[in-house]
């Protein structure tokens, strides 16, 4: 009892004498028109299952801070970007949240998917510190006050796939989805969006987001015989079930979700992604769109900016860390790194053009994305085109 | 009746690679008592060099003998690295090779960076026979593994340095009196054993993928599998591994696909339990 007691007095004191480092540090920042550097931190899923999103969110990130600084970086401040690798776990992500925080940087950028961004969600809360996820699940924000997300929410995604369902006059939709955080709840939000129209899923299959082996999976999809099929995942793990799909001779339509805007799953695949259809950021359709699409320029000029300086088509994940950048950016402009004036900045972003879409952040959506956020592509020749209407 | 067949064949190919990464975790073990966590890593280094040896132009073939020629120099390596230890036992073998297969996978993710890439499929094409989609890398896989496992097999049984290397796994000081090399028989195990491992990862490559980390899932099946053959018996890897393959594949198919996984290790603690010795333990007296 007795050290218990002593544990609890020691921890006390830490506790405040962090706080009150907390709060100098903050009227050091407060008026963001000190000398130092801006301090970004970012956690990516770099190595593990997420790699395909990490690698190219790092690149991103790496090419804008080179950019902004040659500008002379924001107010005269430079940017200083610390980049943590997660491996894709969830206790990678909570312990580099927790070293970020405790180095009190000034925002935070990341995760890359599901998983790792709800694991740093309650420690973004408990420490006031904002952070803008780059996954997909509306659970990232759903009533957070200090965490936002550019990639689109699922439901979004979602609603794309059953009114595409509907005006196919597909009723019964056979899922097979990845079995981590990405997939949660995608069966459920299905059944809500399309009670309306009698749309359903009528078999819910799982894979590992790291899985090669998808026989299993798609023999009880086929067994299903339903009107259309859907896959959720990211790839490669969602571009060897396209290939399953195709092995297995399944022949109901198939559509995949926004999780497979990279040139990895076009690779993958090969032909057997040939037809499919999904919704997906505009990103990967940029010379395709009509010069009379307001994210047309921005799209333009992210793909110029990312082939110059890395030789490579840049992947919607890279558009989803390109929009988190450039939002605090914004912020930082408009009110420097006072953490809770940064927070409110950002709640207030209204018509900010990006990558993933126009943002419309109101209090009780951190996502700022509706439906509209995504097109309809299809691939042909293993090449992204905008889908038939 | 067809799901069962797709389903068994999709299994056989998994568990044919799960065989001779066995295969290499047995010719080690049975030959100086030493478990070798990196047998893993090497099949994904296998298919790694294959990957940029084809992406850099070379035909296939030639691509496949450097990247199997590489790793079995590196096995031979990781031999030499290990030869200085004097007294080598079990635990002390498995904590040297788990530094040692840590430092493979960093330097292949140095080199290779952290994505996860396929071999193009071996030449051929996929057909479909009393419904079941048959896919022609399938067949590569499980026919290059029994021709493997019958050379080998044979090899240890019928051929002189096969029986010297079963010698100084029965009695290392009498193999030594008549003249026979342990330390030779110990880098010539591991050379089998990088060549088995090179062999699982240029024909894994194409259906399940190669990464800097894929070396450890591909090590641990492959463990559970020399487990189920008692760790000594070229015969019960094969099947130990293809038992494994065809039950994970039938535990996806018909109970959950979230379960495959936790096959492999509800399998070993059971075999440990109730059959340390291995599932053909009765069959086979001497080691090999």
């Amino acid at each position: 009892m007795g050290q218990f007691r002593k544990f609890g007095v020691v921890a006390t004191a830490a506790i405040l004498a962090v706080a009150v480092g907390a709060c100098a540090e903050d009227d050091n920042g407060g008026g963001g028109d000190t000398g130092g550097p801006i301090r970004v931190g970012a956690i990516l899923d770099i190595t593990g299952a997420g790699a395909s999103l990490g690698v190219p969110e790092r690149k991103t990130l790496e090419l804008l801070t080179k950019k902004t600084n040659e500008a002379g970086g924001i107010g005269n401040r430079k940017i200083e970007l610390t980049i943590e690798d997660n491996q894709s776990t969830e206790d990678g992500a909570a312990k580099a949240m927790n070293e970020l925080v405790s180095k009190n940087v000034d925002i935070i950028i990341g995760a890359s998917r599901t998983g790792t961004s709800l694991a740093m969600r309650p420690i973004a809360e408990s420490a006031k510190m904002p952070m803008i996820s780059m996954a997909a699940n509306v659970k990232v924000t759903d009533g957070a006050t200090w965490v936002f997300k550019t990639a689109q929410n699922d439901a979004a995604v979602l609603a794309n796939v059953v009114d595409y369902a509907k005006s196919k006059g597909w009723k019964k939709i056979g899922l097979a989805r990845d079995s981590s955080a990405f997939g949660e709840g995608v069966a459920e939000l299905l059944n809500e969006l399309g009670k309306a129209d009698g749309i359903s899923v009528v078999v819910t299959e799982k894979f590992a987001p790291d899985a090669t082996e998808f026989t299993a999976q798609m023999l009880n999809i086929r067994n299903a015989r339903a009107d259309m099929n859907l896959i959720w995942g990211i790839p490669p793990a969602a571009a060897l079930a396209q290939k399953a799909y195709k092995q297995l001779g399944i022949t109901a339509p198939v559509m995949q979700s926004h999780g497979i805007g990279n040139q990895v799953f076009l690779d993958t695949a090969g032909t057997s992604a040939d037809g499919l259809v999904a919704p997906v950021g505009r990103l990967v359709v940029a010379d395709q769109l009509p010069a009379s699409d307001p994210q047309k320029a921005v799209l333009t000029k992210f793909v110029a900016d990312y082939r110059a300086a890395y030789n490579e088509t840049p992947s919607t994940f890279a558009g989803h860390a390109w929009d988190a950048f450039q939002l605090a950016a914004d912020a930082f402009k408009a009110v420097g790194t006072d953490k809770q004036k940064v927070r409110d900045k950002l709640e207030q972003v209204k018509g900010f053009v990006g990558i993933t879409g126009i943002y419309m952040m109101t209090a009780k959506d951190h996502s700022g994305l509706g439906k509209d956020a995504l097109v309809l592509v299809t691939v042909q020749n293993s090449k992204w085109a905008l889908a038939p209407k | 009746m067809t799901d069962l067949l797709q389903l068994l064949v999709a299994g056989i190919s998994v568990g044919a690679i799960y065989a001779l990464i066995a295969m290499g975790f047995t010719v080690i073990f049975s030959v100086s008592e030493v478990i070798n966590l990196t047998q893993g890593e090497f099949a994904a280094l296998a298919g790694l060099i294959a990957i940029t040896a084809t992406t850099a132009g070379l035909p296939l073939p030639l691509a496949l003998l450097i990247s199997v020629v590489t790793v079995v120099t590196v096995a031979l390596l990781v031999r030499l690295i290990l030869s200085p230890v004097k007294r080598m036992t079990t635990l002390l073998s498995i904590m040297l090779t788990l530094g040692l297969s840590t430092a493979l996978k960093a330097a292949m993710l140095l080199i290779w960076g952290p994505e996860g890439r396929g071999l193009d499929p071996f030449p051929g094409n996929d057909f479909v026979v009393w419904g079941i989609s048959v896919r022609a890398q399938y067949l590569w896989i499980i026919g290059v593994t029994a021709a493997v496992s019958v050379a080998v097999a044979w090899f240890y049984e019928r051929t002189l340095t096969g029986k010297a290397l079963r010698a100084c796994a029965e009695q290392p000081t009498a193999a030594r009196l008549v003249g026979i090399s342990v330390s030779g028989a110990g880098l010539l195990s591991f050379g089998i054993a990088g060549l088995l491992g090179g062999v699982a990862g240029v024909l894994a490559s194409p259906v399940y993928f190669s990464a800097w980390d894929s070396g450890l899932a591909l090590g641990l099946k492959g463990f559970v599998a020399a487990t189920l053959g008692g760790l000594t018996s070229i015969r019960g890897a094969v099947a130990g591994g293809v038992m494994l393959g065809v039950l994970e594949s039938l535990v996806a198919g018909y109970i959950d696909s979230g379960f495959r996984d936790a096959v492999a290790f509800v399998v070993l603690i059971v075999v440990l339990v109730a059959r340390p010795g291995g599932i053909l333990r009765q069959h086979s007296v001497a080691r090999v």
